[in-house]
């Protein structure tokens, strides 16, 4: 963080996280209730949050972390879901393998990985790191799941 | 969490639900408008089931509502439509070195969302507070205890469990409404303010949930796109109206008519009432609740939460009316691109068309789509946010 970010930083009121299904994000609990106690605009953060999440499939829930400062303005960043959360909704399982490396929990193509890392791309902390750098690291989680990366599913 | 999800959504899609709701939408607005409420609802096609934010038990087409008698009251701050929500608050102690962590894991076991703050009541040791809210039908002791567990503590911290009212976080949630003077001689004042100016072109607002109070950069785009358009006598179409403020806007500028429709039942019951605070009757002004379009990228493995909206020219049918002069649309790209027939359809030959509700970044898809249909096209920016606006080329034929 730059000193002159540090130095004309407004105080913080509180830090606040949740989890927005993209593109939905609605003035209604548990959004409403988290920034409403702040006094908060709500409607800002959700025409805010929404316009940033177009890009996304609907529904799919991202983390949200707001900064809300004492004078009742905010700031807030969006992550997409874990890699791990993408792994096994492509996989269709509720959880990776008991045994890693012995058990395979399921299988998925090179084709998933790569439209995973597509999207993973789309996060601000991944911007500067290669699409084959993320792919790479998405193959890493996958194997630690239990989960298979083939060339081609037949 | 996600469980919380597909049950909502799930619940969204019952029959009660949908009665339940124009139920309510007809009562509210009894309270609200001194003029007859069926001539402001013509009709509501179907309720935008994921956009009705009903929760709790629906039993025989009501449900559990704790303020619902309060509710239907005029308020002077609180939203016209009930939301019903059984969510609680749960304040978690730990030592300030896990709050980071714990607030992590309790997000993944459950809780809906979670607040630290910066200086924390209960800091004279070195515990502070984690502040997170829970969804009904949370086992919140399991939560609570697999979240610690996850983090490597070895008990369960203490925690408090509290209700929440449902008009605190509204109130708070509107408080961040102020007047606002869009441009000179133009203010957007909320009802329960006196105007600064009193001299002045006032919208007085009532906002409740809905979006549009003249703060937004994409309001006050619109805004001043209506503000040099309108000559005097046009017919205006408001595209996800929210609170009503540009059609209000418009037929202030002087437009003869203006139809607002949105796939929010929020929307249309805080423009109604916004109406009647501008005193505009429902011969100004009519507002249509429509359903909600899906595009057929959403339809995997969640459950079906909208219903399909039925034709491209639903506005047409629905209001009456032929064409429209002026047609401006703040909502939101994906949806401007999915419309993009209707929005086109329902203008007159040559008539104004404004987008609104996105980024600067996402001018260029908006023109990909439109500049088919649109001529004279022009760009306004305000922050990180654009308005597109043009007129409908008169050689078109939409089939």
């Amino acid at each position: 963080m730059a000193a002159k970010e540090i130095l004309t930083r407004r105080p913080v009121a509180a830090t606040i996280k949740l989890t927005v299904p993209a593109a939905a994000a609605r003035p209604a609990p548990p959004v409403g209730p988290a920034l409403g106690q702040y006094r908060l605009n709500l409607m800002a953060f959700c025409k805010d949050f929404n316009a940033r999440t177009q890009k996304y499939k609907p529904d799919t829930p991202m983390a949200v972390t707001i900064t809300a400062f004492k004078d009742n303005t905010f700031e807030f960043t969006v992550k997409s879901p874990s890699i791990t959360w993408y792994l096994k909704k492509a996989a269709g399982i509720e959880s990776g393998s008991g045994r890693p490396g012995h058990v395979t929990a399921s299988t998925l193509s090179l084709k998933h990985v790569y439209e995973i890392a597509k999207v993973k791309q789309n996060d601000h902390y991944l911007q500067n790191m290669s699409l084959e750098a993320i792919t790479k690291s998405i193959i890493g989680t996958a194997n630690s799941m239990g989960i298979q990366i083939v060339r081609d599913l037949d | 969490m996600m469980k919380a999800w597909h049950f909502l959504k799930h619940l969204n899609c019952t029959p009660a639900a949908a009665s339940l709701s124009l139920h309510l939408l007809r009562s509210s607005s009894f309270s609200l408008s001194r003029y007859s409420p069926s001539l402001f609802f013509l009709s509501v096609h179907t309720t935008a089931s994921d956009h009705w934010p009903a929760r709790g038990q629906v039993k025989n087409g009501h449900a559990n509502f704790s303020t619902a008698s309060s509710s239907l009251a005029v308020h002077s701050m609180a939203s016209p439509v009930p939301v019903p929500a059984n969510y609680v608050s749960v304040l978690v102690r730990c030592h300030k070195d896990n709050s980071d962590m714990l607030a992590e894991a309790l997000l993944s076991f459950g809780a809906s969302s979670v607040t630290m703050n910066e200086d924390d009541v209960c800091s004279d040791t070195d515990e502070i507070c984690v502040s997170s809210i829970f969804l009904e039908g949370e086992d919140i002791n399991m939560s609570i205890s697999h979240a610690a567990d996850s983090i490597g503590l070895k008990e369960i911290p203490r925690y408090e469990v509290k209700i929440i009212e449902e008009d605190d976080w509204m109130k708070g949630a509107q408080e961040s409404f102020h007047p606002v003077e869009v441009t000179e001689g133009l203010w957007v004042v909320p009802k329960w303010i006196t105007p600064p100016d009193i001299q002045a072109m006032n919208i007085i607002l009532n906002p409740g949930l809905a979006f549009g109070t003249g703060d937004h950069p994409t309001t006050k785009l619109c805004l001043l796109l209506l503000h040099d358009c309108i000559k005097g006598g046009e017919h205006i179409l408001d595209y996800g109206t929210g609170t009503g403020i540009l059609a209000i806007a418009a037929l202030k500028f002087g437009a003869a008519f203006a139809v607002g429709v949105d796939i929010d039942s929020q929307a249309i019951a805080s423009a109604s009432e916004n109406a009647t605070l501008n005193n505009i009757g429902p011969d100004k002004l009519q507002l249509h609740l429509i359903a909600s379009q899906t595009s057929s990228s959403c339809r995997d493995d969640w459950p079906s939460r909208v219903v399909e909206g039925e034709n491209a020219f639903e506005i047409d049918r629905v209001t009456h009316k032929d064409k429209y002069d002026v047609v401006i649309a703040n909502i939101l790209l994906n949806p401007l691109l999915n419309l993009a027939d209707q929005i086109i359809f329902s203008a007159k030959p040559g008539a104004i068309i404004g987008l609104s509700g996105i980024l600067s970044e996402q001018v260029q898809n908006i023109l990909q789509k439109y500049s088919l249909f649109l001529e004279g096209i022009d760009v306004s920016k305000m922050d990180d946010w654009a308005c597109v606006s043009g007129r409908k080329r008169k050689n078109i034929d939409i089939c």
